[in-house]
């Protein structure tokens, strides 16, 4: 093993560029690497003051991952840089350096990493540290992590760090531990039968020093969670109950209220069928290593959607995020496919599919502000079988895919989608929409999108899409339409125009633009593209971060080895 | 092997259970206030709170800096209210017309790098380029002001301020309490309360009679500061600097005050910040 750790050392001090995967001192080195960068245009139509347009008129960053691999030890480091961060990421990348770097090894039943690691215990309502590059969302542990199996079917995690804050580290310590039982590999007969069950448990706790002068802040804030999956032949269930301690924050508004969630998955699949029923609820489930936290910096837990992520364009501009401080959501989803040359599947099959998400408040009883001590202390009080008031999202979409020939395939799909401007964008509070109602900015439209993929000649392709949104609110109606052509294995040629013809405001009714030209040799890609970004806004727990208009010459390279 | 694992994962979860989770009945500490009738000179506390009239949630901000006014005291919190930020936030309309956005202003908030409101810096403490720590939310203030007020002063300050002729003239003696051993910078600026103009309310409403504060009009000094001192700086040293600037008759008087403030020329560090009226 010492020979393991003074070979890794020396090989991350002497990294190189390599082609590809490199056999080194008997172990394997991999590695990746992605720069981006973007030219701006000055764009009086969409930023006529100019106060989006960078003073470095070019902005760019990057990243390279190592990582060195012999039997049971591994090494590896990334090296991030932002020369400065691009327009739309969070400001506090900023700078260069060596963000993430461990060292792994595995024997005796034990899996040992010192310094960076991603971990996530059960559906990530406990912990989950995990990286999310095209949010900028990185929130890795840097501690230790201990993951044994102590006895059959059963599996242990133990965890001890910070977590990252961009550039530095959070001031709260976390540490937790997990274990999760296969209950098959212990009880046979359960396998037997058809039957496989899973039940774990969590713990985990943060500690931040406290101050203070005004409030008595706890230092050390718990939250454990308990949770099962069962599965027999095409059903299978799975469900979390997670519970969290005093944790007064920024985001909770300083109550010491406790928070709750449960999420509960049923699903069915067999015979071209499948079937999901999701709930969520969540109370004050926001858990942070620095109680002054916000927007997406140093969040521990991690609180699923319960609604569908859409890659369409017009869609995505009304994409849902999760409210930490309680929502109550369900998802039904049903898709089948159509048996080839069948009345409604055709010669090739056709495949229809059903999505509904509804997400609003969660009841709360607001304690009335005069009662200073119990408005503090408890903030509210949520009765769980009563619905709350106000609805957040919802999203209702009908999909048909359908292959017409050997070279055509045809998708179409419509949504109906309502999204809470107020709450979603403007980080609204319930006890404010509450006493005030009318003054909601809502979102309510209808979305229809046509697809077509054909096959030209052998590696040749073309894709065209046309999206329409309508809609009286917002920005108004939009239309879209965008051509790809790729010749695999190395040429991709793409335009798309968004235009916001429908816009109330006469002057913001604008083309947004996007052409690109991809090229792949090997494990190597480089795209170049032009194009002007709307602008839009994120806001999370009050605070609020533009995403500002943009316009330029972006391009990225990505490479791998 | 397995046993020992077992063994020892039972008696972490015991371990962790038991002793990492402070449940709290009364959250309140005393009444939150000081004594302030010390006459001697302490640390006290410089907050940069960067706003904008359109920001909803800047308001809360102000308020905290008034709760910890009135708990500390006017002389030992200084608040100095940055209107600058991203456009939506800042920017006139119709509903809201006063320009409260200054150039300087807009250098600082450049030059420590953020994009979002409401945020703070106190006292500057804790920069790096490429650090974020120097950023902190309103809902941090009361414990970074504790903090700083709990540390060692390091250099006391005297200053006079006086209107005549339409010149406003600043006179500065700054007094080491311990040797320094770096350069020291001292920055000279005026701000205006009582300023009756719309903001936009948390709760999404306009209160076009809402009182600003603490609104930054203008840098006696340059905005970085100028030198005061070099290296090194000894106990019994008297720095004094003078300086004036030609007063903008649009801002009250007697709304107006003088903020100075030494600091650290390398990493902005304010060592003290004292607040005076004009005479």
């Amino acid at each position: 093993m010492k020979k393991a750790l003074l070979l890794s050392a020396a090989i991350l001090c002497t990294f190189s560029s390599y082609g590809q995967s490199q056999e080194s001192f008997g172990g394997q080195l991999h590695g990746n690497f992605q720069l981006d960068g973007q030219w701006y245009i000055r764009d009086e139509k969409i930023d006529p003051t100019g106060e989006f347009y960078p003073d470095e008129r070019f902005l760019g960053q990057g990243y390279a991952n190592f990582v060195y691999t012999q039997g049971g030890f591994s090494s590896g480091l990334r090296y991030e840089n932002y020369q400065n961060v691009m327009l739309g990421f969070p400001e506090g990348y900023r700078g260069e350096g060596i963000t993430y770097r461990y060292l792994q090894f595995k024997q005796d039943n034990l899996d040992i990493t010192v310094g960076n690691f991603y971990e996530q215990f059960g559906s990530g309502m406990v912990f989950r540290s995990y990286e999310e590059r095209g949010l900028g969302y990185d929130n890795a542990m840097d501690g230790v992590r201990v993951k044994a199996n102590p006895a059959k079917g059963l599996y242990l995690k133990g965890v001890l760090g910070r977590q990252r804050f961009y550039f530095e580290k959070s001031p709260g310590i976390v540490r937790g531990m997990d274990a999760e039982y296969n209950l098959g590999e212990v009880l046979p007969k359960l396998d037997s039968l058809g039957y496989r069950w899973t039940i774990g448990t969590s713990f985990l706790s943060k500690y931040q020093r406290a101050n203070d002068p005004f409030l008595v802040l706890p230092e050390n804030v718990a939250t454990a969670g308990v949770r099962t999956q069962l599965t027999k032949g095409p059903w299978s269930f799975q469900t979390e109950f997670a519970y969290k301690a005093n944790d007064p924050s920024a985001d909770n508004g300083y109550i010491y209220k406790d928070g709750n969630g449960l999420i509960s998955t049923l699903t069915y699949s067999k015979n071209g069928l499948g079937l999901i029923a999701g709930y969520k609820r969540i109370d004050n489930m926001s858990f942070r290593s620095d109680r002054n936290g916000s927007t997406i910096d140093m969040l521990i837990n991690y609180l699923s959607p319960t609604s569908q992520v859409h890659t369409y364009a017009l869609p995505a501009l009304y994409q849902y995020a999760t409210q930490i401080n309680g929502e109550e959501g369900l998802q039904l989803e049903a898709n089948y496919k159509f048996k080839r040359k069948t009345k409604l599947g055709g010669k090739y099959g056709t495949l229809v599919s059903f999505n509904y998400s509804a997400i609003r408040s969660i009841n709360k009883d607001f304690v009335a502000e005069s009662d200073t001590t119990l408005r503090v202390l408890q903030g509210y009080y949520s009765d769980p079988l009563t619905r709350g008031s106000i609805p957040y999202f919802h999203d209702f979409n009908f999909r048909v895919n359908s292959k017409v020939n050997k070279r055509l395939k045809l998708t179409g799909m419509y949504l109906n989608l309502f999204y809470n401007q107020s709450v979603l964008e403007d980080g609204l509070g319930d006890e404010a929409i509450i006493a005030n109602p009318d003054n909601q900015r809502l979102m309510s439209g209808n979305i229809f999108i046509a697809e077509g993929l054909y096959k030209v000649k052998s590696k040749h392709y073309l894709r065209v899409e046309m999206q329409h949104l309508s809609t009286a609110d917002d920005r108004g109606d939009m239309a879209m339409m965008l051509a790809e052509y790729s010749i695999a294995p190395h040429w991709f040629f793409s335009v798309q125009d968004i235009y916001n013809y429908g816009n109330p405001d006469v002057d913001q009714q604008l083309h947004y633009p996007l052409a690109s030209v991809v090229y792949t040799t090997g494990t190597s890609r480089f795209q170049l593209s032009y194009g002007r970004q709307q602008r839009g806004i994120f806001c999370v727990g009050g605070v609020c971060r533009v995403v500002p208009p943009s316009n330029g010459v972006s391009f990225s390279l990505t490479s791998s080895f | 092997m397995k046993r020992l694992l077992g063994i020892v994962f039972f008696f972490g979860c015991i371990a962790l259970s038991t002793s990492s989770c402070d449940v709290i009945d009364e959250p309140f500490k005393g009444s939150g206030t000081v004594d302030t009738t010390s006459t001697q000179q302490e640390r006290n506390v410089f907050i940069e709170d960067f706003t904008g009239h359109r920001c909803k949630n800047c308001p809360k901000a102000s308020k905290q800096i008034e709760e910890l006014v009135t708990a500390f005291g006017e002389e030992r919190i200084i608040g100095l209210a940055i209107h600058a930020g991203p456009g939506n936030f800042t920017n006139t309309t119709t509903d809201y017309p006063t320009d409260f956005t200054t150039t300087d202003g807009k250098a600082i908030q450049n030059f420590f790098g953020t994009n979002f409101l409401p945020v703070g810096m106190v006292n500057r403490e804790n920069y790096t380029p490429s650090g974020n720590s120097h950023w902190s939310s309103y809902t941090n203030w009361p414990t970074l002001s504790a903090e700083a007020m709990d540390s060692t002063l390091r250099i006391a300050l005297e200053v006079s301020a006086s209107l005549s002729n339409g010149t406003l003239s600043v006179s500065t003696t700054a007094l080491p309490q311990v040797n320094i051993f770096h350069n020291l910078d001292v920055t000279v600026l005026v701000k205006e309360s009582g300023i009756v103009s719309p903001q936009l309310q948390p709760d999404d409403t306009r209160d076009e009679d809402y009182v600003h504060n603490n609104v930054l009009r203008g840098y006696v000094t340059d905005v970085w500061g100028e030198s005061i001192g070099t290296a090194p700086i000894i106990v019994g040293d008297e720095l004094t600097a003078n300086h004036s600037i030609a007063w903008d008759n649009s801002w009250v008087k007697e709304n107006s005050a003088v903020v100075v403030y030494v600091s650290h020329p390398d990493n902005y560090r304010i060592l003290q910040v004292i607040e005076v009226g004009i005479d």
